[in-house]
């Protein structure tokens, strides 16, 4: 990488207030073309806001500093001005059009695709589909947005950024809701648009992808550049210690499987609708949970892992036994799931996960206020005091009780949540990707806290994308392909290659079958 | 180190001010209630007579009405559904109270029940249709208007309900206070009953929740479709008792009763802050803003506007305190 080529598109002594709170003073940053600039930093160290600025959503006016493209200054006042002037971002939130199809999600926002102000359905799909075959994407381009779980509403906006052809590309965490192949496939995507010249700013929490794919790393910290690392001397350990300051010990902490504890969770014949599109659901799921276990479940996008765990949470509606505790439960709705002390962390914080209504506070008490009123009136001072514990133990920062949670960057976001499904102390704890978007320090404190909840008996079943932590984590994996079980390992066992080999072996099993 | 500390220390003062204060204005009914105090010296300065005893004693009578279906309305739009058909529910349970207590000479006590039942079967209705059906609370609520519409005229004949039971007369006549009666006593009593409900109580809390995302708080194990047909119950119930009020205030059953009052409910809690989106708003905020349009409205009467631009006014303000709103949420709640 030549780093003294012009840069393409750069930012100067850029700093942003938000009421009070300084989130960026005076960060230098930029990219040259056909470069991959991975911008790091912990949660709430202003990556976003950097981008957001670069990209015209916190518009021109708003924040002190400049922005050039092509050694020009520019100023956007907004998104499509950005747009227009060849400049693409990825959203870290899912923003999707959920009345629209897939295809018009795609386009949404450009013109000139049809005859005048008509546009031509037929074209749109025919289009979009050709992007995904591109990305290996294996979407409708005909269904519903309002249908596809959060990954693949994520795979949406990736190629509604890309079909701009821009010049310049950001890309907020894209790939914190994705597992191996979409990432590989989103991989190489990016290398072709690398060798085309596209100039990229790639914001990550898992450090492999930035050894995978950047070129350069700039490390944000409490709204400054921290340090700036060239490729030569990229370390996984480096970009820890420039952000948090801290060293990191173990990768997972240590914990064993429980040895002769009781069954806490059984689930026997399990099956759950797909609700079309994407979502092909789950049939005949057998699998239990012993008390102070870490049991995962491993599989691609869309193989139904999370369709198991609204299955057993009363999300949607199922068949089959659910036992907690030995004893057979009926589930029908999550508030049956919760008598039973099952909980359940979502993967999609702003759909199914935030009340952007309520503030920080209440948003974690919702569902638990419980214990903390009486006569159905709640006890101000018992709330408070509960808020500001459970903010404590998960770290979750935040100016205080009362903010808006609109502002919390991604990862505090994700504690909060945390916080809120562990109030209550469930027994059973069904986690959907639970480090979505966390940056590397915290996801070791979610990975502690998973542990230290499995040593005090609590059974958990922990959908996560990213095989790495699936398997590092976990006392027993289950791989998941096309709503089925098809392989279990105990930790020790199988590693990545095994998951990808079981699941390999049951699609082409599939195939065989569909064609005999 | 220390000295940043000491530099920083005068600023924070300044700072923890500035955010007291802007958390103050970021309360709804403040904004409305400065507002209105502002109206208020505008009219009286115009013309005196707007603060006699008088003026306000019907600003207030009217207040009473229309008020108590605001608090239906606001904890409905604050479960995310709104009711178009309060109007016609307040004059179809005044009918249905005054033929029971007449034609069908059953004593005032069945009657009022009557009339609080029919309005809350309706709110049943709506809320079920509305939830189990999927049909939008606008289509179903708009649909029940015309109903309510149709059953009054079928119930009456087109008549008005008359005479009445003297205790009926005697309920509408009582002077409490400063001349106002039972209907202002209900008000106020049912306005900080239902803003502690919303406020303080896991109920409340739930209402929110559900209005401000329904997947989340049934995620959360709340019984959303509960709340929201709750809430479509309580408005009917509430316009029901409003529409009886009116009825003794009346000391007859008119047909007319309730006419025209969904828009003036809505736009009245709109004014004051409730969000027509869900899950934002209370109830002091919807009352004192249904306040201040009846005092806009008396205001320019007694100023001697023309009745025409009486009613752009309203439209005016209306848009202006959703505006006003959204340009308060933005900048001060935002913080950007
Ligand atoms: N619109 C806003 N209003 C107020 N504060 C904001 C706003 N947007 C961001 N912030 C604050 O600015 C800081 C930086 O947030 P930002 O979202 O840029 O973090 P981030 O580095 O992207 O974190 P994450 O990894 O968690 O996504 C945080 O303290 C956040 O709370
Ligand atoms: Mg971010």
């Amino acid at each position: 990488m030549s780093t003294n080529q012009a840069p393409l598109f750069s930012a100067t002594a850029i700093a942003k207030n938000f009421g009070g709170v300084q989130a960026l003073r005076g960060v230098d940053f930029d990219v040259v073309s056909g470069e991959i600039h991975a911008l790091l930093g912990q949660n709430g160290a202003g990556k976003s806001t950097l981008v957001k600025i670069l990209n015209g959503v916190h518009p021109a006016g708003s924040y002190t500093g400049t922005i050039q493209l092509d050694g020009q200054p520019v100023s956007f006042a907004s998104p499509a001005d950005a747009r227009s002037n060849g400049v693409g971002y990825v959203p870290q939130e899912i923003e999707v059009l959920e009345q629209l199809s897939v295809a018009e999600n795609v386009f949404a926002g450009r013109t000139g695709l049809g005859d005048g102000v008509l546009v031509h359905q037929r074209k749109l799909e025919q289009r979009a589909a050709e992007i995904f075959a591109d990305l290996g994407i294996d979407i409708d381009p005909r269904a519903y947005v309002a249908s596809l779980p959060s990954a693949q509403r994520h795979l949406v906006m990736i190629a509604r950024a890309i079909v701009m052809k821009p010049r310049v590309l950001m890309l907020d965490e894209p790939t914190a809701s994705l597992s191996g192949t979409e990432v590989d496939a989103l991989f190489a995507v990016l290398r072709r648009l690398k060798a085309q010249g596209v100039a990229m700013i790639y914001i990550t929490h898992r450090l492999p992808e930035v050894l995978a794919i950047c070129d350069r790393a700039t490390v944000l910290r409490d709204g400054q550049v921290a340090v700036r690392i060239a490729r030569e001397d990229f370390d996984a350990e480096t970009f820890i210690f420039s952000m948090s300051g801290q060293r990191l010990q173990r990768l997972f902490p240590e914990h064993a499987a429980p040895v002769g504890t009781p069954t806490a969770l059984e689930v026997r014949r399990l099956s759950v609708d797909g609700h079309g599109g994407a979502v092909h659901g789950a049939r005949d799921i057998n699998l239990s949970v012993a008390a102070g276990e870490i049991v995962g479940l491993a599989g691609l996008l869309g193989s139904g892992r999370s369709e198991i765990l609204h299955g057993i949470y009363g999300r949607v509606l199922s068949e089959g036994e659910i036992h907690v505790g030995g004893k057979e439960v009926s589930i029908k709705s999550p508030a049956d799931a919760r008598a039973a002390g099952i909980a359940l962390l979502t993967e999609d914080r702003k759909r199914d996960g935030l009340l952007f209504n309520l503030p920080v506070g209440a948003n974690i008490t919702i569902g638990n206020l419980a214990p903390l009123s009486r006569r159905g009136v709640v006890r101000g001072g018992l709330e408070r005091n509960a808020i500001v514990a459970a903010m404590r133990a998960l770290n979750v920062k935040a100016s205080s009780p009362r903010a808006s949670v609109t502002h919390l960057s991604g990862g505090n976001q994700q504690k909060l949540l945390f916080a809120r499904v562990l109030m209550r102390a469930p027994k059973v704890l069904l986690l959907d990707e639970p480090t979505k978007g966390v940056d590397a320090a915290t996801r070791h404190e979610i990975y502690r806290l998973v542990v230290e909840l499995a040593d005090k008996g609590v059974s958990l079943l922990i959908v996560a994308s990213e095989l790495e932590e699936l398997i590092g984590l976990c006392d027993r994996c289950l791989v998941v392909a096309d709503g089925r079980i098809v392989d279990e390992f105990g930790r020790g066992e199988g590693g990545e290659d095994r998951v990808l080999r079981s699941v390999t072996a049951a699609q082409a099993e599939r195939q065989a079958q569909v064609s005999a | 180190m220390n000295s940043a500390a000491e530099v920083s220390s005068p600023r924070r003062g300044t700072q923890s001010f500035r955010r007291r204060l802007i958390g103050l204005i970021a309360v709804g009914e403040v904004g409305v209630l400065a507002a209105m105090a502002l109206l208020i010296a505008f009219f009286w300065l115009l013309e005196p007579a707007f603060l006699s005893e008088r003026n306000i004693r019907a600003i207030l009578n009217v207040v009473s009405f229309v008020g108590i279906i605001a608090i239906g309305q606001t904890i409905l739009l604050v479960a995310g559904e709104f009711d178009l058909s309060v109007g016609s529910v307040a004059g179809l349970s005044a009918v249905v109270a005054a033929k029971l207590m007449t034609a069908a000479a059953l004593p005032v006590t069945v009657g009022i029940l009557g009339g609080i039942g029919v309005g809350a079967l309706i709110g049943l209705l709506n809320g079920l249709i509305v939830v189990r059906l999927g049909i939008p609370a606008f289509i179903q609520t708009l649909g029940m208007l015309f109903i309510g519409q149709g059953l009054i005229q079928s119930v009456t004949g087109g008549y008005p309900v008359y005479p009445l039971p003297e205790a009926i007369n005697t309920i509408g006549g009582t002077d409490l206070a400063f001349g106002l009666g039972w209907s202002f006593a209900f008000f106020i009593i049912a306005a900080v009953a239902a803003d502690f409900v919303l406020r303080r109580t896991v109920l409340g809390r739930n209402i929110y929740a559900t209005g401000g995302n329904k997947e989340v708080a049934h995620l959360v194990g709340i019984n959303t479709n509960a709340c929201k047909i709750g809430a479509f119950i309580t408005v009917g119930a509430l316009s029901a008792i409003a529409g009886m009020f009116v009825m003794a205030d009346l000391g007859s059953g008119g047909t007319s009763i309730g006419s025209g009052w969904e828009l003036t409910v809505i736009a009245g809690v709109v004014v004051g802050g409730v969000s027509l989106f869900g899950g934002a708003g209370t109830v002091a905020g919807g009352v004192v803003g249904i306040l201040m349009l009846k005092v806009v409205q008396s205001g320019l009467v007694v100023i001697g506007v023309n009745s025409n631009w009486q009613q752009i006014a309203v439209g005016v303000i209306m848009v202006m305190a959703v505006g006003l709103d959204i340009v308060r949420r933005r900048y001060f709640i935002a913080g950007a």
